[in-house]
C-alpha cells in the first residue's frame, strides 16, 4: 500500500467542469463542451500514468490510497473521506474515463444542433466524477456518495429531454428504483458498522473473518438488493429499458459501458463479505441467470433498436452478476466480461445513435433495412460489436463470455449443470436477437418513411466507434493472455484452489459456438426476407406477445407496488382531514356546544336567578348533612 | 349598666374615615355648588379624597392593631394591601367614570321622555355618581377590615348599595340598565338575607360575633358543628354572590351589560377585591382550624366556577358579557387561592387580585371607545376589523385579554402561576389540573376576539372608535402600563405583598 | 442578545412611510446579530460541556426566578441556525410584508422580535424563562401568520396559537410541580442544572415529562399532534413559513433533549419504546401525506414532519450517533426547509398560484429558480455529498445500532423522500411549458443572493461536517453518558 497525492484529480478535473458549466450558466455555451471533453481527456491520463506506476511497483506495494480528510465522526462512527485505487478501481479508472472521453467526443457531433449541449457535458462530467468516485472510495460512505452521484446523472441524462412527459417519467422511475437499491446500500453499511464497528473496505475485510455468518448474509443479501438496483438486475430491472428515453451517448456511456455494472463492482470490491456468506452468494449467482435469461428473452422481441440493445446490457450484466456468484474463481471474469462489454455494448450504441442520426431519429428497426450500404463505417463497427457479444472467436467476447460459461461449468455441485446449461442457452439466445437486429437494419431491404435520406455521420462520430471497434477485437484477448488480467486482480482475491473441471474448456467453447450458431441461425430463418412488416404483427403466439410486454414486468410493479401505494396515499390523506384533524375540531365544538347549552341558565328572569341561588344553597346543605351525619 | 365610651384610634380608621367625609362633602356639593361647576369640583373631590386615603393607607402600612376601633376593625398587613388595591383601582376607575357620555342626564325622567331630552339639551349630569362611588368605596374599604359580622355585614351593605344604583344611571339603552340594578338590588338583597341567615347560626355556635370569639370556639372545638357548617356556608354565598361565583353568579352577566360601562368596570374590579379580601380573612383567620369543613365546599364551587365561566364566555357574542363570564372564570381561578390556605397562597390571591383588577378596569376601558350614533357597540360581530379602525383600542384591548389568558409578559401570567404553584403546594393538585384546563378554554375565546379584531375585515355599519377623552385614555394607558410591568418585572410588589401579607388573628 | 430588540426598536421609530429604511435597518440588524453569533461560536470552548457565556439576573427572587442564560454546544447550533437565516429571510421576503394586513414596518419588528426570542429561549438556562419565552414567542408568530399569510390565515393562525398554548399549558402543569417539589426539597429554583437533581417517584417522573414531552410533541411536531403545521405553513407567507419549520419547530426537539431528557431521565427511558414508534410513524406518515398533497406549501410541511421524525428517532435512540445526528439534523433541515420554501415562495408569487400543476416546464423558462428548486429538493431527500445525507444517515445508523427494526422501516422514508421530492419536480419543473408560464422572470439578483448562501451551506456540510460535528459531539456524548447508556459494541469479537 503506498500513498498518493494525485488521486484526486481524477474526480476533481470533471467535477469542475461540471461545476464550471453549471454555475457558468450561458457564457460557457461557446466552449463548453471542448473544456468538458478536454477536462475528462486529462482525466483518463492520469489514470492511465497511475496505471503505469501501479505496474512499476511490486505486487503488495500497488494499491494506492489518499485520505483527504475527516469526513464525518461521531462516537466509534468514523469516517474519513478517503481514495483508494487498487488493481480493481485502476480496471474502472481506465474504463471510465477512457470510453467516457471517447463519448464527450462522439457527443460533440451528436448533440450540435441541441441549444442545450452546455448542460449535456455538464451532466456528462459530472457522471464522470460520480463513477470516479464511486470507484475510488476508500469505504462503503464514500462509495455511497458516489452511488447516488452517478444515480443523480443519470437521473439528468435520462431526462435531459424532460419537455417530454414520458421521458420526465423514465428519469423519475429509474431514480426511485435506484434509490430502493440505495436503500439496501445503507442497510448494508449499518450492518457493517453495528457488527464490525466500521465501514470502510479494508476494516471490513479485516472483521470479515470473526463476524457470525448470519450477520455476513444479511450483509451481503442488502449489497445484493444494492447491486441490482443499479445494475437494472431482476427483480428491480424494469428502469434500464424506458432509461433509453436518454441521448444515446448516454444510454451508451451510462447504461452500458459504466454506470449499470457497477453492480458487478460492489459485488466485487465486497468478495470478502460474499466469500464468507454462501447463501448470499447463492443467490447471487440465482439473480444473475435470471437476469440473464430474462434481458435475453426481452430482447428477442424489441423493435426499437436501443432498447433491444438495453435487453442485451441487461442479460449480459446478468453473466457477470453470475459470475461473481460463483466466487474467487468467478471476479476476474465477471470484470474482464465488464470491460470487452464495456467495448463492444458502447460501440454498438453510439452505432445505433449513428443510425439514427442518419434516419431522423427513427428508432424502430421495422422501419431500417439495406443500411449497410448507406453507412458502411456504422456497419463495419457495429458489426465487429456483433461477433464480439456473440462471443465469436477471436473477438473479445468470445474470451470473456467463455471464462464465465466455463467457471459456471465448474463451480462444482449440481448447480454447475444447471447454471453452466443456462449460460448456454443464454449465449444462444443472445445470438439470436443480435442477429435479428443486425439483419433489420443493415441488410434486407428498405423499409424507410419517405423523405428519410440515410448518411454516414461526421468523423467526430465514427472515430469513437472505430477506437471502441478496435477495443471489442483485441481486449478480450489481451486480458485473457496468460490470464494477465487473472493475475492482475489475483491480490485482491483469497484464491480456494483450482477446482475440478467438469469440461475442457475447448468443450465449452464448442457448445457455446454450436448454440450460437443456432441462435443465428434461427434468425437468419426468421427475419432474412423481403417481406418485413413495418407495424409488428399481432397474430403472434400469446408468448410473443408476452415478451413484447417485457414479461409483464412493470405491470407487476404497477399491480403490486404503484396501486397500493397509492391507495395508502389517497386513504392516509382522508384519515389526515377526517379522523385526526377530525377529532380536534370535533373537541373545539363540543367546548362550544357545551357552552351554549348551559347559556340556557342565563334566562334573564330574576325568579330563575334566585331559584338558581337557592338550589345552590340546598345543595350546600345537603352536602352538609352528608357530611355531619 | 355602664357605658364605656369606644376608644378609637382615627390614624388606622383614617382612610375609611377621609373617604366617608369626602362623600359627605360631596352630597353637600350637590346641594351648593352650581351646575356648570359641579362636575370638575366632583371629580377633583372624589381624586383628592382617594390620593389622600390612599396616603393614609401607605402611612399605615405595617402597623397592625385589632383595636383600632374595639374590635370591630382589624388592620393588619393584608388590610393594607387589600385596601390599597382597592383605591388604586378605584382611582384608576373614577377617571373613567368622569366620562360622563355614559351616564344619564336625569335619572328620574322616564327614557325617552320629554324631560329628558330637555336635560340632555341643558347639558345635565348625575354628578351624584361620584358620592355614590365614594360611599362604595368606603364601604368596599371596610369590607375586608371588618372584625365581627355586624361590621361585616354594614360593610357589604354600604358597598351594594350604591352600587344598585349606579347600575341603573346608564344613558343609553336606559330600561336594560334600569332592569339589570333592579335585578342586582334583588338578588342582592336575596343574598344578603343568606349572609344574616349565617351570621346568626354562627352566633349561635360560638356565642359571639367577633371574629376572635368565633374562631376561638372553633379552635375549641367546643360548639355544634352543625351550627358552624350551616352558618359558614350561608354566610359563604353572600359572600360568592357578590364575587360571582357559580352558581351565585346569574347576576353578574346582566348586570355587567346593563350597567354604565365605567360602572360595571369599577364593580367588577373593586368588588372582587373588596369580597375577596374579606373572604381571605375569613378562611384564613376564623375558619382555618375548620378547613376539613370548607375546603370541600370551595373546591367543588370553584372547579364548577372556573368550567362553566370559560365554556360559556366562549358563546358569547356580546363583549360586556363575555368579560362578564371571564371575571366569573376569574373568580374561580382565585377560589383555588384562597383554598390552598397557605402564606403562598394568600400572597398570589392578593397579587392576582390587584392585577385583574387592574386589567379588568383598562378592558372596559377599551369598551367604551367602540360606539356608534346609539352609544356603545358591544355586539362582538361589529367589532370586527377594529384593529385597522383604531390599532390603539384594538391592540390595547388584545393586550388586556392576552393577560386574561395569562400569557407570559402580562401580570396575568404572573397571577396564575403563582396561585396555581400555591394551590399544587397545597396538595389541590386535581383543582389546579382543572384550573389549567379552564384556561386552555379561556384562551380559546380571547383569541376569538383578537381574531375578530384583526383578522377579518370591518363591516360597513358606522360603528367608530371615539377617540378617547384624556381622561379615558389615561385609564387604558394606566392599567396597561402596570399590567405590563407587573408581567415583566413584578418583584417589587410581590415582595412587598409577601413581607406584608400576613394576618394577625 | 438583545441585538435584533434594539433593532426593533429602531425599526419602530422609522417613518411608516419609508419602508426601505425598515428593510434595511432590519437587515442590517441581523447582520450584526449574526456577527456576534459568530464570534461567539468562535470563543466557545468545544470540550467543556457544562453552560458557557452564562449570565444570571434576579429576576423574581422570591419565586426563585432568574434571568439566567448561557450555552452549550446544543443550543450554540441552533442560534447559530436561527441568526444565519434571519438575514437570509429579510432578504428574501423583500417585497413579502407588502399586501400584509399591516405596514411593512410592523412586520420587520415583529420579525425581529421573533430573532430575539428565538435566541432567547434556546438560551434560557432558567425552566421559567424559558417557558415564559416559549409562549411569549407564540404572539408574533401568530400575527406574522394571520397578518401577512394567505388563504384561510386567520384560521391557520389560531389553530396554532391554540394547539401551542394548549402544550404550554400541559408544560406549566409540570414546570409547577417542579417548582413546588424543588421548594420542598432544596429550596425553590427553577435553575435547570438544580432542578436535574430533584429526587421523584418514577410515576411523578412518568406525569411531569408526560407534560414536557406533549408540548414539545406539539411544537415539533410529532404525529399524531401535527395537524396545525400545515395549515399554518400553507398560509404564513414564505418566511414566516421558513422561521417556523426552521426554528421554532427546533424548540420542540430542543426541548426534548434539554428538558425531557435531562430533568426526566427515567421517565424518557420508560417512553422511549413508544416515542420511537410515533417517530417511525411521523417518517413513513408524514412522507406518504407529503406524495398526497398538491398544494406546494402543504407538500413542504409534510416533509418536514417526516425530517422532525427522524430527528426525534435519533434523539431517543440513546446513541452518540444518533445523538449527534438528530442535533445536525435540526441544523441542516433549517436550510433545506429554508431553500424549499424560499424558492417555492418566488415560484408561487410569480405564477400567483401554490396548486404543484398549476407550474409545468420551468426549467426551460426559469432555468436559475427551476435548479434551485431542484437543489433544495435533492437535499430533502437527503442526497450524498449534501448536508442532509449526513445527518439523516448518521440517525439511521444510531439507531440501528441500537434498535434495527425501527430503523429499518425508518430506512423506507428514503424512497418515500425521493417520490415526494421528484414528483413535484417533475411536475413543475419538466414536461410542456404550461401556458401562461411563458413568461415567468427567472430569480434576480437579490434572491440570488439570498439563496447562495444556503446553498452554499448544504455542500459544503456535505462534504465536511465536523467543524459542527466537533462542536456538537462533546455535548451529546456527554449527555448520552449522564443517561447512562454508551453506544452498543460492535458484535465481531463475541462471536
Amino acid at each position: 500500500m503506498t500513498t498518493s497525492t494525485s488521486l484526486l484529480y481524477l474526480i476533481g478535473l470533471p467535477f469542475a467542469g461540471a461545476a464550471i458549466l453549471i454555475l457558468g450558466g450561458r457564457r460557457t455555451d461557446k466552449w463548453g463542451h471542448l473544456l468538458a471533453t478536454a477536462l475528462s481527456a486529462s482525466s483518463f491520463a492520469v489514470g492511465v500514468y497511475h496505471l503505469f506506476q501501479m505496474v512499476n511497483r511490486p505486487i503488495e506495494m500497488r494499491p494506492t490510497s489518499q485520505k483527504l480528510f475527516e469526513w464525518i465522526s461521531v462516537g466509534s462512527f468514523n469516517v474519513d473521506a478517503g481514495l483508494l485505487l487498487d488493481q480493481l478501481s485502476i480496471c474502472f479508472v481506465l474504463l471510465i474515463t477512457g470510453v467516457g472521453t471517447l463519448i464527450h467526443i462522439y457527443s460533440i457531433a451528436y448533440m450540435s444542433e441541441d441549444r442545450d449541449r452546455r448542460r449535456f457535458f455538464a451532466y456528462l462530467n459530472l457522471f464522470i466524477a460520480a463513477m470516479l468516485l464511486l470507484v475510488l472510495g476508500d469505504s462503503y460512505l464514500s462509495l455511497y456518495v458516489g452511488w447516488e452521484g452517478v444515480g443523480l446523472a443519470s437521473y439528468l441524462l435520462i431526462g435531459f429531454w424532460n419537455q417530454k412527459p414520458a421521458y420526465a417519467t423514465a428519469s423519475k422511475k429509474a431514480f426511485v428504483m435506484n434509490r430502493v437499491g440505495d436503500m439496501g446500500l445503507s442497510l448494508a453499511i449499518m450492518i457493517a458498522f453495528a457488527t464490525m464497528g466500521t465501514v470502510s473496505f479494508a476494516g471490513v475485510a479485516e472483521h470479515a473473518h470473526h463476524t457470525s455468518e448470519a450477520a455476513l448474509t444479511a450483509m451481503g443479501i442488502m449489497l445484493l438488493v444494492a447491486a441490482a438496483g443499479k445494475s437494472a438486475q431482476f427483480p428491480l430491472q424494469a428502469w434500464l429499458g424506458d432509461a433509453m428515453a436518454g441521448p444515446t451517448p448516454v444510454s451508451a456511456l451510462i447504461h452500458a459501458a459504466t454506470m449499470v455494472t457497477a453492480g458487478v463492482y460492489l459485488i466485487t470490491r465486497s468478495n470478502f463479505v460474499f466469500d464468507a456468506a454462501p447463501t448470499a452468494q447463492l443467490l447471487v449467482v440465482i439473480v444473475g441467470a435470471i437476469t440473464l435469461i430474462f434481458g435475453a428473452l426481452i430482447g428477442t422481441a424489441k423493435d426499437d433498436i436501443k432498447k433491444a440493445l438495453a435487453a442485451s446490457t441487461m442479460s449480459q450484466i446478468g453473466y457477470m452478476i453470475l459470475a461473481t456468484g460463483l466466487g474467487p474463481i468467478g471476479y476476474a471474469f465477471a470484470i474482464m466480461h465488464l470491460i470487452t462489454h464495456g467495448f463492444f455494448k458502447a460501440g454498438m450504441f453510439l452505432g445505433a445513435g449513428s443510425v439514427m442520426h442518419g434516419m431522423n431519429d427513427e428508432v424502430n428497426m421495422r422501419k431500417y433495412g439495406a443500411l449497410r450500404h448507406f453507412m458502411p463505417i456504422t456497419f463495419i463497427t457495429f458489426g465487429i460489436g456483433y461477433l464480439a457479444i456473440l462471443g465469436v472467436p477471436p473477438f473479445a467476447g468470445f474470451y470473456s463470455k467463455d471464462m464465465i460459461i466455463e467457471a459456471a461449468f465448474n463451480s462444482g455441485g449440481t448447480q454447475a449443470i444447471l447454471l453452466g446449461s443456462l449460460t448456454l442457452i443464454g449465449a444462444g439466445i443472445t445470438a439470436f436477437y443480435m442477429t435479428r437486429v443486425m439483419i433489420l437494419t443493415f441488410a434486407g431491404t428498405k423499409r424507410w418513411d419517405e423523405g428519410v435520406e440515410p448518411h454516414e455521420s461526421p468523423w467526430l462520430m465514427w472515430f469513437p466507434m472505430a477506437v471502441l471497434a478496435v477495443g471489442s477485437v483485441t481486449s478480450g484477448y489481451l486480458l485473457y493472455h496468460n490470464r494477465a488480467l487473472v493475475f492482475w486482480l489475483h491480490p485482491l482475491f483469497e484464491d480456494h484452489g483450482e477446482h475440478e473441471e467438469l469440461l475442457k474448456p475447448i468443450v465449452v467453447s464448442a457448445l457455446a459456438l454450436t448454440m450460437v450458431a443456432i441462435g443465428v441461425s434461427i434468425a437468419i430463418y426468421k427475419y432474412l426476407r423481403e417481406n418485413i412488416e413495418t407495424v409488428a404483427p399481432d397474430n403472434v403466439s400469446w408468448l410473443t406477445k408476452f415478451v413484447r410486454k417485457d414479461l409483464m414486468q412493470d405491470q407487476f410493479n404497477e399491480k403490486f407496488f404503484m396501486r397500493p401505494g397509492q391507495l395508502l396515499t389517497k386513504t392516509l390523506v382522508t384519515t389526515e382531514d377526517v379522523i385526526i384533524d377530525g377529532s380536534v375540531r370535533g373537541v373545539a365544538r363540543m367546548a362550544i356546544g357545551s357552552g351554549s347549552g348551559l347559556r340556557g341558565l342565563q334566562n334573564g328572569f330574576v325568579r330563575s336567578y334566585a331559584a338558581l341561588i337557592l338550589v345552590g344553597a340546598l345543595i350546600l346543605i345537603a352536602a352538609i348533612w352528608v357530611v355531619v351525619s | 349598666m355602664t357605658f364605656t365610651s369606644p376608644v378609637l384610634s382615627y390614624t388606622l380608621l383614617s382612610p375609611m374615615l377621609i373617604l366617608l367625609g369626602g362623600a359627605l362633602i360631596g352630597v353637600l356639593v350637590e346641594a351648593f355648588v352650581s351646575k356648570a361647576k359641579r362636575a370638575v369640583v366632583q371629580l377633583t373631590l372624589a381624586l383628592g379624597v382617594l390620593s389622600l386615603a390612599l396616603f393614609q393607607v401607605w402611612n399605615i402600612r405595617g402597623e397592625q392593631s385589632i383595636s383600632p376601633a374595639m374590635g370591630s376593625i382589624i388592620i393588619d398587613g393584608p388590610a393594607v394591601l387589600l385596601q390599597g388595591s382597592i383605591l388604586i383601582i378605584s382611582i384608576i376607575a373614577i377617571l373613567l367614570i368622569a366620562d360622563t357620555e355614559h351616564f344619564t342626564a336625569l335619572p328620574a325622567a322616564l327614557p325617552g321622555s320629554e324631560e329628558e331630552r330637555e336635560a340632555i339639551a341643558m347639558g345635565a349630569q348625575v354628578t351624584e355618581v361620584y358620592p355614590l362611588t365614594l360611599f362604595a368605596v368606603a364601604g368596599m374599604l371596610m369590607f375586608p377590615v371588618a372584625g365581627d359580622l355586624i361590621t361585616l355585614f354594614v360593610a357589604l351593605e354600604m358597598l351594594s348599595l350604591p352600587l344598585y344604583l349606579m347600575a341603573g344611571l346608564s344613558r343609553r339603552r336606559r330600561l336594560a340598565s334600569q332592569e339589570s340594578a333592579l335585578k342586582y338590588f334583588l338578588l342582592g338583597s336575596f343574598s344578603s338575607a343568606f349572609f344574616l341567615f349565617g351570621a346568626a347560626y354562627l352566633y349561635g355556635f360560638s356565642g359571639s360575633l367577633d371574629f376572635a370569639g368565633i374562631q376561638a370556639s372553633v379552635v375549641g372545638g367546643g360548639g355544634n358543628d352543625v351550627l358552624l357548617l350551616i352558618g359558614m356556608a350561608f354566610l359563604s354565598i353572600g359572600l360568592l354572590f357578590k364575587v360571582g361565583a357559580v352558581p351565585f353568579h346569574s347576576w353578574a352577566p346582566d348586570v355587567y351589560q346593563g350597567a354604565p360601562t365605567p360602572v360595571t368596570a369599577f364593580m367588577a374590579a373593586a368588588t372582587k377585591v373588596a369580597a375577596f379580601g374579606a373572604m381571605l380573612r375569613i378562611y384564613y383567620t376564623v375558619f382555618a382550624n375548620a378547613q376539613w369543613s370548607w375546603s370541600p365546599m370551595l373546591t367543588g364551587i370553584a372547579v364548577i366556577t372556573m368550567l362553566l365561566g370559560s365554556l360559556v364566555a366562549a358563546t358569547q357574542r356580546d363583549v360586556k358579557r363575555m368579560l362578564a363570564y371571564s371575571s366569573i372564570a376569574h373568580a374561580g381561578f382565585l377560589l383555588t387561592g384562597v383554598i390552598a390556605l397557605n402564606k403562598a397562597g394568600l400572597d398570589a390571591t392578593i397579587f392576582y387580585l390587584f392585577a385583574y383588577g387592574v386589567a379588568t378596569v383598562g378592558a372596559f376601558a377599551v369598551v367604551t371607545l367602540v360606539r356608534d350614533s346609539s352609544g356603545e357597540v358591544t355586539d362582538l360581530n361589529r367589532w370586527k376589523g377594529l384593529g385597522k379602525r383604531s390599532p390603539f383600542a384594538a391592540s390595547t384591548f388584545a393586550f388586556f385579554l392576552l393577560a386574561f389568558a395569562g400569557i407570559p409578559l402580562t401580570s396575568g401570567f404572573i397571577g396564575k402561576f403563582s396561585i396555581f404553584s400555591a394551590a399544587y403546594e397545597s396538595g389541590a393538585t386535581g383543582l389546579v389540573l382543572v384550573a389549567i384546563l379552564s384556561s386552555a378554554l379561556a384562551a380559546f375565546f380571547y383569541i376569538r376576539v383578537i381574531v375578530l379584531m384583526f383578522f377579518s375585515d370591518a363591516t360597513e355599519d358606522g360603528t367608530s372608535v371615539e377617540m378617547p377623552s384624556i381622561l379615558t385614555r389615561s385609564t387604558i394607558v394606566v392599567s396597561a402600563a402596570i399590567t405590563l410591568v407587573l408581567g415583566v418585572y413584578p418583584t417589587p410588589l410581590i415582595d412587598f405583598i409577601s413581607e406584608l401579607a400576613i394576618f394577625i388573628r | 442578545m438583545f441585538l435584533p430588540l434594539v433593532g426593533a426598536a429602531v425599526v419602530s421609530v422609522l417613518p411608516k412611510a419609508n419602508e426601505k429604511a425598515a428593510k434595511q435597518a432590519a437587515f442590517a440588524t441581523t447582520i450584526a446579530v449574526l456577527l456576534v453569533t459568530i464570534g461567539m461560536v468562535l470563543s466557545f470552548e468545544r470540550e467543556n460541556v457544562a453552560f458557557q457565556f452564562v449570565e444570571k439576573y434576579a429576576w423574581i427572587p422570591s419565586f426563585g426566578i432568574n434571568f439566567a442564560v448561557g450555552i452549550d454546544a446544543v443550543a450554540l447550533v441552533l442560534i447559530l441556525m436561527s441568526t444565519i437565516l434571519a438575514p437570509i429571510v429579510v432578504l428574501a421576503g423583500w417585497n413579502e410584508a407588502h399586501g400584509g394586513r399591516w405596514s411593512v414596518k410592523t412586520f420587520y419588528i415583529l420579525i425581529l422580535v421573533l430573532e430575539t426570542m428565538m435566541i432567547g429561549v434556546f438560551a434560557a438556562t432558567d425552566v421559567f424563562l424559558f417557558y415564559v419565552i416559549f409562549e411569549a414567542m407564540l404572539i408574533p408568530v401568530y400575527f406574522l401568520i394571520g397578518g401577512y399569510g394567505t388563504g384561510e390565515r386567520a384560521a391557520a393562525a389560531v389553530k396554532f396559537l391554540i394547539y401551542s398554548l394548549v402544550g404550554g399549558l400541559l408544560m406549566l402543569a409540570s414546570i409547577i410541580a417542579l417548582y413546588v417539589m424543588s421548594g420542598d426539597q432544596f429550596g425553590h429554583t427553577f435553575d435547570i442544572n438544580e432542578l436535574s437533581q430533584l429526587q421523584m417517584s418514577s410515576t411523578t417522573q412518568s406525569l411531569l415529562f408526560l407534560g414536557f414531552f406533549i408540548a414539545f410533541a406539539i411544537k415539533a411536531p410529532v404525529w399524531p399532534f401535527h395537524t396545525w403545521l400545515p395549515d399554518a405553513a400553507a398560509s404564513a407567507s414564505p418566511g414566516t413559513s421558513v422561521l417556523l419549520l426552521g426554528v421554532l419547530d427546533k424548540v420542540g426537539t430542543f426541548g426534548m433533549i434539554r428538558y425531557c431528557l435531562t430533568l426526566f431521565p427515567e421517565a424518557s427511558k420508560t417512553f422511549t419504546p413508544v416515542i420511537l414508534i410515533l417517530a417511525v410513524i411521523s417518517i413513513l406518515y408524514g412522507a406518504f401525506l407529503a406524495i398526497g398533497q398538491k398544494d406546494i406549501k402543504r407538500l413542504i410541511a409534510f416533509t418536514s414532519i417526516s425530517h422532525f421524525g427522524f430527528i426525534t428517532l435519533g434523539i431517543f435512540a440513546m446513541t452518540s450517533q444518533g445523538h449527534s445526528g438528530a442535533v445536525l439534523y435540526m441544523f441542516n433541515h433549517a436550510f433545506s426547509t429554508a431553500a424549499l420554501f424560499l424558492v417555492a415562495g418566488w415560484m408561487i408569487s410569480r405564477r400567483g398560484s401554490s396548486t404543484v400543476s398549476d407550474f409545468g416546464g420551468l426549467q426551460r423558462v426559469t432555468p436559475v429558480m427551476a435548479w434551485s428548486f431542484f437543489f433544495a429538493g435533492l437535499s430533502s431527500l437527503a442526497l450524498p455529498g449534501l448536508s442532509s445525507f449526513v445527518s439523516e444517515f448518521l440517525v439511521l445508523v444510531g439507531t440501528f445500532t441500537r434498535y434495527p427494526v425501527h430503523a429499518i422501516i425508518a430506512t423506507f422514508g428514503i424512497v418515500l423522500a425521493a417520490l415526494y421530492i421528484l414528483i413535484p419536480v417533475q411536475k413543475a419543473l419538466h414536461g410542456p411549458t404550461t401556458p401562461g408560464n411563458e413568461n415567468l422572470k427567472d430569480l434576480n439578483l437579490r434572491e440570488k443572493i439570498a439563496i447562495a448562501p444556503v446553498v452554499a451551506i448544504i455542500v459544503v456540510l456535505g462534504f465536511y461536517p465536523s467543524p459542527l460535528l466537533k462542536i456538537i459531539n462533546p455535548a451529546t456524548t456527554n449527555i448520552i453518558a449522564q443517561l447512562g447508556f454508551s453506544d452498543p459494541a460492535p458484535s465481531f469479537e463475541d462471536k
